[in-house]
């Protein structure tokens, strides 16, 4: 019995290993597209600015599986090559994943104050250093949590990977659940499964926010916390 | 390869139909889901640590798995217990219950933006704890959360195509069907993007239409 | 009207009023002033009740505050506030803002509420404002619609916590006419205020408070040209 369970939970992880090397794969190229797409959507030049916020505007504003449905029929039918499921999976998540991440960057950048811009323009600071040296240690600080929330959305979208015939977490889900004739078990032991990715993520961020963040000495954090309402 | 519209043409309303499936179960499952969350948000809030503890569960389980997931859950997984639903049922209650999640904590986040200042005002004024919430607090934190729940009604809509995977006949189910009858894969797929697309703008234009006369106070002239 | 005895207030470990006797008499205008984080703002907000007391006893007009919540709920409806950031209920028009509480608390009708609410809107010189919401305000008339809220319950205390520190320097004048305006008929007021001239000028007695504590209480005059302590001394040196 219990053989058989760890026979079936190792099913579903090899699935969850899949799972994680589609978005760890897909979230790299995705966030390195965002990054121009950011970069290009705060552009001061028209012709770099339009072609990222219509990019952007248009994959946020579709639903995922279609563009999934998209990347899989349309690549083979437009260049003529065919991806395997795993390919078409990483393409679609970057594709969309960068959308994401370039509004994130977009929004990173422009809550850098105007003034810092202006003061390494002042300083006579060339394009690079400016962007690195100036607004992208400020913007990364601010992007994390949005970051953080975009990485779950990311391994959450990846279990779309499986209608197209990825056998991922949800997938490896659904062949264990014909196989069981138990689908609420191998669906809860696959949310349990994403539950705990999802956690991760989420405490890495929160660790990586309270790194970035400058500390506040005893008296401050005092302060800050009697202002938060409590009950009469 | 050139495109060909006129192979779609004839599924135009067969389409619209399907839209129009999308639209009412996203109505719909906002509206119950919508509900709910005021509850799920009372018991998070509440003083009572079990209510608050499963509200938490609750909104920390939905948030966190994938919506696909919670569909099979309830359309494969609930028969276990006798309880068969069919495929507008089961979409139905999945959605209702992953968007409660997200309202939740949209509606927490509405009522902390509220200002402190503002409730101490009212109650420096000897007003009791219910006047305040209902008179003082209630409507500056709709206005806060007002352009969240646009946001979240129109990525509900998006999702919603999730259940074309059990089958539910919306858009998304439409569009694959007609792809696999015209083997127009590009310009079927082009047209449902673009009506996706296009009823999303229309829901954020008409919703910031109406934010205007809703909260006409929040405009300093 | 306004007993204090031996007030201590902390939040978690840090101490901000650290045993305060005050009596404030009937009529009487008492401004408060001293050092950002001296606890004077702390102190008005004990009155009411807004922050609960560590220990120590606030009784106003009899009434312990912190003896039930009934009391507590009776010295509000007795007590008026005025807040720095006016607190106005942004989606409520002025004459709305100055009849909620009479007829949610007192229970007047209707009508006599916004007959009432009328007459002080007119008093605050802002009779022509009555539909307008308080984003379409300047920073001054808000405040006085926020006096005017505070007045309709008909409080025989008011409570100003800086009134005027979030006004720009132009429009300072206006509030403080109110104000003094209403020392004048006789109100009972503690005043937390950064305005020396006001304080001066309209307060019958001044707190100097510093660290958590009253350090001299004095009739204006005297504290102002013949300060007792140092610390108050050296307070006035830096903001005259």
């Amino acid at each position: 019995m219990s053989e058989e369970f760890l026979g079936q939970l190792a099913g579903l992880l090899n699935g969850a290993v899949w799972t994680l090397a589609l978005c760890s794969s897909a979230g790299i190229a995705g966030t390195a597209f965002g990054f121009v797409l950011g970069l290009g959507q705060t552009s001061s030049r028209a012709i770099l600015r339009w072609p990222a916020v219509v990019y952007v505007t248009v994959v946020r504003g579709v639903p995922v599986l279609l563009l999934i449905f998209f990347v899989y029929f349309g690549v083979p039918l437009l260049f003529g090559v065919n991806l395997d499921p795993f390919l078409t999976g990483f393409l679609s998540l970057a594709l969309v994943g960068a959308a994401y991440t370039g509004e994130i960057f977009r929004g990173a950048i422009e809550a850098v104050p105007r003034g810092q811009t202006e003061a390494a323009h002042a300083l006579g600071l060339g394009y690079a250093d400016r962007l690195f040296r100036v607004i992208m240690p400020q913007a990364l600080r601010i992007a994390v949590p949005a970051g953080t929330g975009f990485l779950i959305n990311l391994v959450k979208d990846s279990s779309l990977i499986g209608i197209i015939g990825f056998v991922e977490l949800t997938r490896a889900a659904k062949i264990l659940s014909n196989l069981t004739l138990d689908p609420l078990g191998a669906f809860l032991m696959a949310a349990a499964i994403y539950f705990v990715i999802s956690f991760v993520i989420s405490r890495t961020g929160n660790a990586i926010e309270r790194r970035l963040t400058p500390k506040l000495g005893k008296r401050a954090r005092i302060q800050e916390s009697s202002l938060t309402p409590t009950g009469h | 390869m050139n495109l060909y519209f006129g192979d779609i043409l004839p599924f135009m309303g067969e389409m619209l139909t399907a839209l129009g499936m999308s639209f009412g179960i996203t109505v719909a499952s906002f509206l119950i889901g919508g509900v709910f969350s005021v509850a799920v948000y009372a018991a998070k809030a509440s003083p009572v640590r079990a209510l608050s503890a499963v509200a938490s569960g609750y909104i920390g389980l939905f948030r966190n798995t994938p919506l696909l997931v919670q569909i099979y859950l309830i359309y494969f997984g609930l028969p276990v217990f006798g309880i068969n639903l069919d495929v507008l049922q089961a979409s139905l209650i999945a959605l209702s219950l992953n968007n409660a999640a997200y309202c939740a904590e949209i509606i927490r986040g509405g009522f902390s933006s509220v200002s402190k200042g503002l409730v101490e005002a009212g109650e420096a004024l000897g007003l009791d704890a219910w006047t305040i919430f209902t008179r003082v607090s209630l409507i500056p934190a709709l206005r806060a959360v007002y352009p969240s729940l646009v946001n979240q009604f129109v990525h509900l809509f998006l999702t919603s195509s999730i259940a074309s995977i059990i089958g539910l006949p919306e858009l998304m189910h439409a569009i694959l069907e007609i792809n696999s009858q015209t083997y127009r894969s590009i310009e079927v797929l082009a047209i449902g993007a673009l009506l996706y697309f296009a009823s999303g703008f229309l829901i954020s234009f008409v919703a910031r239409v109406a934010e205007r006369f809703l909260f006409r106070w929040a405009v300093s002239v | 009207m306004i007993t204090i005895e031996k007030l201590h207030k902390s939040f978690g470990d840090l101490d901000v009023l650290t045993g305060i006797d005050l009596h404030v008499a009937p009529h009487e205008a008492v401004c408060v002033i001293g050092p950002s984080g001296s606890g004077k703002s702390t102190l008005l907000r004990c009155v009411n009740g807004l922050e609960s007391i560590t220990s120590g006893t606030i009784s106003v007009d009899g009434i312990d505050i912190g003896a039930s919540r009934n009391n507590l709920a009776q010295v509000r409806r007795e007590v008026g506030m005025v807040f720095q950031q006016f607190n106005l209920f942004p989606h409520m028009t002025a004459l709305e803002n100055v009849t909620l509480a009479p007829t949610r608390v007192r229970k007047l009708s209707k009508a006599d509420a916004v007959a009432r609410a009328e007459r002080l809107l007119a008093r605050v010189g802002l009779a022509d404002k009555r539909n307008a919401y308080p984003a379409q305000l300047s920073g001054g008339q808000q405040q006085r619609v926020a006096i005017a809220r505070a007045l309709a319950m008909e409080p025989r205390v008011m409570l100003f916590d800086e009134p005027t520190s979030a006004l720009d320097p132009e429009i300072v004048g206006e509030v403080l006419d109110t104000m003094r305006g209403l020392a004048n008929d006789g109100m009972t007021m503690m005043v937390v205020t950064h305005e020396m001239g006001f304080a001066r000028e309209v307060s019958d007695r001044v707190v100097f408070m510093d660290k958590g504590q009253i350090v001299e209480v004095s009739t204006p005059a005297d504290l102002f040209s013949a300060p007792k302590q140092a610390r108050t001394q050296d307070f006035l040196n830096k903001v005259l």
